[in-house]
This record gives C-alpha cells, structure tokens and sequence, in this order.
C-alpha cells in the first residue's frame, strides 16, 4: 500500500512541475508583453482553445481575399513567441523541440503541419 | 526634379509615421506591415501584365528569372533533378520557321479567366481570386498535379523536397503545386510584381486591364497583342506583344 501512495505521491508531484514550466518558452516578446501586464490575446484559455480556427479563418481570408491583416497571423504568432540562441544570437526555429508551439502541442499530443511550408526562423528585420 | 508627393508616397510615409507612433506609445515593437487592406478584392479589379517581346532583351528576362526567385525564395532546391526543380518563370525561344525570326519570351502562369488548372482540381486548392489572379491553396493542396497536367503552358511546378528557410510571404512546401502568384503579396500593397521591377525597360507593364487609365489598358489599345494559345479561349492576363 505504502508503496502505491509513494507513486501516487511523485506522480502528483511531477505534473505539479510540469504545470509550473508551462511557461518556458513562451518566447522573448511574448514573455516582455507579459510581464508588462499588457494583455494581448482576449485570454488565454481563448487562442489555446480556439487558435486553430483563427488561424484558418486568417488563412483563407488572407489568401482568398487578400486581407493581410496582422490579427492571428502566423507571421505574428511567430515573430512574438520566437526565442533567441543566447551563445549564436541566432532565432531557433520554432518547430525546434523546447520551443513555443511544439511544446504545447507536444505535450498534448497533436501534430501540427504548419511549418512544414512556413518559415521556421524568424527574419530580424521582421521585428 | 521637382517630383510631387505621389499617392504611394503619402500612404508610405503616412504609414511610416502612424509605425512610429504606435511603437514610441506602446514601448513595443509589434512587426510592422505596409499598409494594408482589409476589404476582400473585388472583381471590378483585373491585374494583367503586358510583355513586349521586341523590347525584351535575353539579360532582361534572366534577370526577371532572377527577381522572381529572390522574392519567392524557388529555386534553391537541392536535391531535385532538373526537370522536377520549381520554375516559376521560363525563359523561351520560339523560332518562326518562315522567318527565321527568333523570339524570347518570359513564360510564367498566365493567370486565365478561365484556368483548366481550377477546373481540374479535385479539393479546390486550385482557385482564381477575385482580381484574376490564379493561386494554389497549399493547405489543401493533396500534390495529386491534375492542375499541373491540365495547364496549357506548363506553369505549374511541384516541390520534390523538404524545404527550409522560406519566404515569411510565400509558404512552400514538398507535396505541393505552386507557381507564378503575380507577386501577390506586393500586388496587395499597391507594389507591382518582382520582375516587373526589374525590368528598366517598358518591355514588362503591369496594372488593371481593367482601369481605361492605367498604362496597360493604355498599351493595350494601341499596340497590337496577342494571347498565347488564344485557340484555347481562356482569356489569359499575360499578353505579349511582337511575337
């Protein structure tokens, strides 16, 4: 018995942490918008939930219609939530594991295929 | 010279100044877009180009080859052979066999009224916009290159490999069709395409052929045009003229 609480126990523990690094890499600009407490997106349970279907409104719109808006764009998400190589000064790209989408989707365990005709890397004079 | 403030330059720095502002007054800086449009195109808008091959020399359309692939980001392709390697834009010699007189054409999608490649793709990735420009729909493009058999002038291209460091403006990936987009990304900004810039010349003229104003409806009037493969009746955007 004892022996099932002590697993039960590191198991609490454990999903404790993984909670507490959720926001890792939530990325440089990202990261400073927070902390300023500007708030960016409506929430954040929203465009967690709800980014998908943003980002497909956003792409047909965009490329049916021509609105290149800025809103939900994919250039936007990745221009804020992209991190720095500290020791190259070189953006990672942000498929790359440990980086801002892939650890989410990681972690909840659903593919994605964006990047896979999007840049990856973030273009400096983007910013 | 004494140039007046043109439209384009108002907006330009107009922009520029409301960039600025919104950067000094929110102490971050947001990725800056020139200026955009945010009510869908409409069809009362037609881009065409008009290519005038008398005054188009060899090194013109190499360096219209060249413009298209520094702004679209093809071309760089590695692993491909030669003929699956992307090209976006041709350059073409037609001979007249009764004349002898050689011709060189830039050779790039037409951008049909009519395309065959939209008629034929089965999930719509295939699409005309609005303003007459022919696009693929990558996200739901499936590579099944119906489009690519059904276009007249070969327009069409595959990507064979996996690809890196794209264009932000132009996604593109293996097991996709792509081809010449008329530069829209620049087009929606009120920019005129890559290789229309680089060419010095009035040998490329790009605009509305819809706009009685514009230079190109202008041309158009006067000069003697012709579509390639007009037989086909597709009423392509891309008019030549001196072949």
């Amino acid at each position: 018995m004892n022996r099932f609480l002590v697993v039960f126990l590191s198991l609490l523990v454990s999903s404790v942490f993984a909670y507490i690094d959720e926001y890792a890499n939530l990325g440089e600009q990202a990261s400073s918008i927070k902390a300023s407490g500007k708030v960016f997106h409506e929430s954040p349970s929203i465009i967690r939930k709800m980014h998908p279907e943003f980002l497909r409104h956003k792409r047909d719109k965009t490329l049916r219609q021509g609105i290149r808006t800025n809103e939900y764009s994919l250039k936007g998400c990745v221009s804020c939530h992209a991190n720095k190589n500290k020791i190259n000064n070189q953006y990672y790209s942000v498929d790359k594991q440990g980086q801002f989408c892939s650890d989410c989707h990681k972690k909840v365990g659903v593919s994605f295929d964006c990047f896979s005709c999007h840049r990856t890397v973030l273009r400096e004079d983007l910013l | 010279m004494n140039k007046a403030l043109n439209r384009r330059d108002f907006i330009k720095i107009m922009n520029a100044t409301t960039t600025g502002v919104a950067i000094v007054a929110s102490g971050i800086t947001l990725t800056t877009f020139a200026s955009v449009s945010e009510t869908p195109v409409t069809n009362k808008k037609r881009w065409g180009l008009l290519i005038d091959t008398n005054k188009l020399t060899e090194t013109d359309i190499d360096g219209m080859v060249n413009a298209c692939q520094q702004e679209q980001g093809w071309g760089t392709e590695i692993r491909s052979t030669s003929s699956q390697k992307p090209g976006w834009i041709k350059k073409l010699k037609i001979k007249d066999k009764a004349t002898n007189k050689v011709s060189n054409l830039a050779l790039m999608c037409q951008h049909c009224e009519e395309p065959p490649c939209v008629d034929v793709c089965p999930t719509n990735a295939s699409m005309k916009r609005e303003d007459g420009i022919v696009l693929v729909d990558k996200h739901l493009c499936i590579g099944c290159r119906y489009c690519m058999m059904a276009c007249p002038y070969d327009a069409r291209s595959f990507v064979h490999e996996t690809l890196n460091n794209q264009k932000e403006h132009m996604p593109r990936g293996k097991g996709t069709v792509e081809a010449c987009t008329m530069c829209v990304h620049k087009v929606d900004k009120g920019e005129t395409p890559a290789c229309v810039e680089s060419v010095n010349s009035e040998a490329v003229i790009f605009g509305n052929l819809y706009d009685e104003s514009s230079q190109i409806n202008q041309t158009l009037k006067i000069v003697q045009s012709s579509q390639i493969r007009a037989d086909l009746n597709l009423n392509t955007g891309v008019r030549y003229s001196g072949i």
